[in-house]
């Protein structure tokens, strides 16, 4: 689920960045950092707007001044029961690996409908019903997430296709 | 399930009561069952003592699992002694298949852990079978699933699998840029070869190495190669290099991914950077398994491999994705490709180092570096890796060698013209560095082919057998289709018929090895007789009536002589062991056999005086080849004058003895030690052998009078030894005496070869031991014709007159200029003379 979520982000500058230009670096700055990561528990997709820059703190000692910055971020949770698009990485006999957008989703065989079998002897490899419903490497896939577990820079989810409305688009 | 007692409980419990029946839900840590166990506590007894009293406690226990009760094992009132079987649980989920930590089937999460989990879920999926991801894990039920099912469409295929290695299997790549820069130009010798060598850039390759360039050469005829084998087997990668570099590779040899699909194993992967493991492919079964690779100690010389000889096409660049794995021993140059001192690679390359699992030092060593569960390790050997690769960025090894075999080339066009015109563009020709010629993939088709054959004939007729019980027991109901009835249990196993088909080839072979292994190598364990082992080849240690073949890595060891006494063993050169071992058959010994110095020759039955005088006569041309073997080792040869004067000191010491008697003596000395000579490493035994070669006290006058008339050499050792043979009556002390003597014509010859020996060292090093000693088949051969083939070996290629690089004892080398000058010139005018009429 996404969500926008503000947060709030120390850095600290360099004295040879000060100068009419602070704003704009920090700017730069945050949205480097911060767009794209993945802090195990959510990603951060887009940084909208800083809500407060603060004042620079000039640190005794090394001279960097410290700035907190207050910023509104578009975020994504993935939850389970969520129901998300994914495109399909690599198909195994145990099952589909699936990417939706960052994150890494596996359907395991049990989670595919058991009238979508693994077929092994076409190039490349798919999952398929021998009718209209074929998925291989680079299918769109509609999935719905069954669990979600944080890892240090990554989370990893399984999902299922078992379901009525899931499976290839 | 079936859930166990832990052992962790006070035993004996008294089951009290069942909470629980069959057919009832339990969620995980909720109470099962109530017992009573006793045991001792410390109370007071109201008096200020303390006592230890007996006392039962009530407890529950608490499940570790959820699902249905299916039944009890136990019933109330049973006393419990010992970790039993307690009830059946059906689980709605196994837990079979794991991703990252979480049930694939289940969404459930597997790390977690209470007081009460004995063992976490994450340890029921515990195998990593998919190629190119490590966070999926299946149980061994699931595994053997999936494998099944794979068997089960190979077989009905007629496939096998094969793993495939990359690197020097089927190509070769180098990060030298040398190599884009002789792509470009035109006119570089070595331009023509690297037509089809393809480039390809990883960005992600860690620091300090943007975009580093890697430069691919196919082996010949792979394209032809893999879409033949393709048919018979599935393919698989399995490397050591990254990822990325898998991956580009593949795209490489194989556009469509029509050959190997996704099924790509990188060291990413792997989990260790030192050692492949069939298991991580194939974690159940590898009965229908094939590997190649060229090092067989990774695999631990499994028995499903077929171990291929290294693609070496960027000379001298080695396996880039392997400067941390033990270095491999080399043994022996190929054929005709690259001629340099291989026996001088022994010692630099040392110390035991590969072996099986069963040899405490390498499994240490392996296990030190194959650190999987230690990532800092990991780290650091990958970083080592890095380093090596920016390394040969800088170093350009190709250039450095292109440079010196065009100075040699250089050097060769001055003597060539200064000594006789030939025709002057052959003459112009550089000489390149890099050749393509490699012909492995052809005959390792053959023998992929005899394998898969061989397999599914032994497949046949097992199925055919059974279905024939079959078939008289229903009577006419044999509708059966053949496709389908494929039973995994009659499944041949690979393990079993490669060996089958690899012991036939050297079967009943006994093998001494002699001077081919360095010191302190278990010659049982060390790679080459790993290797062929594997051919049922015996390794022995003695020279026995039973031993059949002695490879001799040099010549003129005591084993050598040793071996000359039993007519029946074949002195072979280490080039014959090989070329069988590759080429997966038993060759004619023939064109390998090692000249065997006459003095070696061993008291045979019966020694014939005729024979004596014979090998008399020709003592000296067989040291001219012989002794280009001993000073093969171009780094020793200032070590080994200190250790001759050394040496010299002591033996120089005055005793009572004449020089013969002294020399007679320390050739005794030599032979009964000859064992301990044996096994020393290369470089010591060959100071050995010069130091026995060359006894101080005999040669100086000699030496003087030899170098006059060095033109008329022929003659003058001719009549040396003749007149040495005639006072010789044939005992042995005598025979030695003369044999002394000999040497001490040796020294001047140890000195000559060791000079042109470095001078054709430094470039292409034709005139090698083993190159020119096969040339012959025996060793009887007259002084002359030895002669002119040696200047006309050396002619073209070695620059023996005026070697800039060379620095040795001046004096010597002008002697020795002068002495080959001499017999250069008649050896040429013979050789035009032949040419012409």
């Amino acid at each position: 689920m996404f969500f926008l979520k503000e947060e709030t982000k120390v850095i600290s500058l360099h004295p040879s960045y000060f100068g009419p230009n602070v704003r704009e670096y920090l700017i730069n700055r945050l949205n480097e950092e911060e767009e794209g990561r993945c802090t195990g528990d959510h990603f951060v997709i887009c940084v909208m707007d800083m809500v407060d820059i603060g004042e620079g703190r000039v640190l005794p000692s090394n001279g960097q001044a410290e700035y907190t910055i207050k910023y509104r971020a578009i975020i994504w949770k993935p939850f389970r029961g969520e129901t998300v698009d994914a495109i399909v990485t690599s198909v195994k006999p145990t099952g589909i690996f699936t990417l939706a957008g960052p994150l890494s989703v596996f359907i395991a065989r049990k989670n595919i409908p058991s009238d979508i079998k693994w077929e092994p002897n076409t190039v490349p490899p798919q999952y398929t019903d021998h009718a209209d419903q074929v998925i291989e490497k680079g299918t769109s896939l509609r999935l719905k997430i069954l669990g979600v577990k944080p890892d240090v820079a990554a989370i990893n989810a399984i999902g299922t296709i078992k379901e009525d409305y899931l499976g290839p688009l | 399930m079936l859930l166990r007692l832990p052992s962790s409980l006070h035993y004996p419990i008294t089951v009290t009561s069942l909470l629980k029946r069959p057919g009832d839900e339990v969620q995980r840590d909720e109470a099962l069952f109530w017992y009573v166990y006793q045991t001792t506590v410390t109370e007071g007894d109201g008096l200020g003592n303390k006592v230890d009293v007996k006392r039962k406690f009530p407890t529950r226990f608490e499940s570790t699992v959820d699902g249905t009760i299916l039944n009890w094992k136990i019933s109330k009132g049973d006393v419990i002694d010992e970790p039993v079987e307690i009830v059946e649980i059906d689980e709605p989920c196994a837990h079979e298949v794991q991703y990252g930590g979480l049930c694939a089937e289940c969404g459930k999460d597997m790390t977690e852990a209470t007081y009460n989990t004995d063992i976490t879920d994450s340890m029921r999926a515990p195998i990593q079978m998919t190629h190119d991801n490590t966070a999926l894990t299946v149980s061994e039920k699931e595994a053997t699933r999936v494998e099944e099912d794979a068997k089960r469409r190979l077989l009905a295929g007629r496939k096998l699998s094969l793993v495939v290695d990359l690197d020097q299997t089927i190509i070769h790549a180098t990060v030298d840029p040398t190599v884009g820069e002789w792509m470009e130009d035109k006119d570089n010798p070595n331009h023509e070869a690297l037509g089809d060598v393809r480039a390809f850039q990883l960005i992600d390759d860690g620091p300090g190495m943007r975009g580093c360039w890697y430069y691919v050469k196919l082996r010949p005829g792979l394209e032809s190669f893999l879409q033949n084998i393709s048919e018979m087997f599935e393919l698989h990668i399995y490397t050591m290099g990254t990822r990325a570099y898998a991956q580009h590779i593949a795209s490489i040899i194989d556009p469509d991914r029509k050959l190997f699909g996704d099924r790509i194993l990188s060291r990413d992967e792997s989990g260790s950077l030192t050692a492949k493991n069939l298991h991580r492919l194939f974690p159940v079964d590898t009965k229908m398994v094939v590997i190649i690779d060229d090092r067989g100690d990774v695999w631990r010389w499994s028995p499903n491999l077929i171990k291929v000889s290294p693609y070496d096409f960027f000379v001298g660049i080695g396996d880039i994705n392997s400067s941390f794995l033990p270095k491999k021993q080399e043994l022996g140059p190929l054929p005709e490709d690259k001629p340099t001192s291989a026996p001088a690679e022994h010692h630099v390359n040392g110390s035991t180092e590969m072996g099986d699992v069963s040899e405490v030092s390498t499994l240490e060593q392996l296990v030190t570096m194959g650190g999987g569960d230690n990532p800092r390790l990991l780290q650091e050997q990958s970083d080592a890796q890095d380093e090596t690769i920016m390394h040969q960025v800088e170093d350009r090894p190709l250039l450095q060698k292109q440079k010196e075999l065009d100075a040699e080339d250089d050097s060769i066009e001055t003597s060539d013209s200064s000594s006789m015109d030939e025709s002057p563009d052959t003459a112009r020709q550089r000489h390149h560095l890099l050749v393509d010629n490699d012909q492995e993939l052809i005959q390792l088709a053959e023998r992929l082919e005899q394998v898969h054959s061989q397999f599914f004939d032994e497949y046949d007729k097992k199925r055919a057998r059974g279905l024939g019980g079959r078939v008289a027991a229903l009577r006419g109901e044999k509708a059966l289709s053949k496709e389908k009835d494929v039973d995994l249990k009659l499944v041949p196993d690979v393990k079993d018929i490669m060996p089958q088909i690899k012991r036939r080839i050297l079967g009943g072979v006994v093998i001494v090895f002699s001077g081919v292994l360095p010191l302190g190598t278990d010659t049982q364990n060390a790679d080459i007789s790993l290797w062929a082992k594997s051919f049922g080849v015996t390794i022995a240690h003695k020279i026995t009536m039973k031993t059949t073949h002695l490879v001799a890595g040099r010549n003129r060891t005591a084993k050598v002589r040793e071996a000359t006494r039993y007519p029946r063993i074949k002195i072979v050169t280490t080039q014959w062991l090989l070329e069988c071992l590759t080429q997966w058959k038993r060759l004619d010994e023939g064109p390998y056999l090692l000249p065997v110095h006459p003095d070696d020759r061993g008291q045979p039955i019966s020694p014939s005086s005729k024979e004596m005088a014979e090998s008399s006569w020709l003592s000296s041309s067989d040291e001219a080849t012989g002794n280009e073997s001993w000073t093969d080792t171009e780094e020793t040869t200032e070590l080994n004058e200190d250790i001759l004067k050394s040496s010299g000191l002591t033996e120089v010491s005055p005793i009572g003895y004449d020089e013969d008697q002294q020399a007679a003596i320390h050739e005794e000395l030599k032979e009964f030690l000859g064992s301990d000579d044996e096994s020393e490493s290369d470089s010591e035994a060959s100071w050995a052998v010069d130091r026995d070669e060359v006894p101080p006290t005999s040669s100086p006058g000699k030496k003087r009078k030899r170098d006059d008339d060095a033109t008329d050499e022929e003659e003058a050792s001719g009549s040396d030894t003749q007149t040495e043979a005639g006072d010789v009556p044939g005992s042995r002390l005598s025979q030695r005496i003369k044999r002394s003597y000999e040497r001490s014509t040796g020294l001047k010859e140890v000195a000559t070869a060791s000079g042109t020996g470095s001078a054709a060292g430094t470039g292409t090093g034709t005139g090698t031991p083993s190159n020119s000693g096969t040339d012959r088949d025996t060793p009887e051969v007259s002084f002359v014709e030895t002669e002119e083939e040696a200047a006309a070996s050396r002619n073209p290629d070695a620059a023996y007159p005026e070697d800039p690089v060379e620095d040795d004892d001046e004096l010597e080398r002008e002697m020795m200029a002068a002495f080959e000058d001499g017999g250069f010139d008649s050896a040429a005018e013979e050789d035009i003379g032949a040419e012409n009429g």
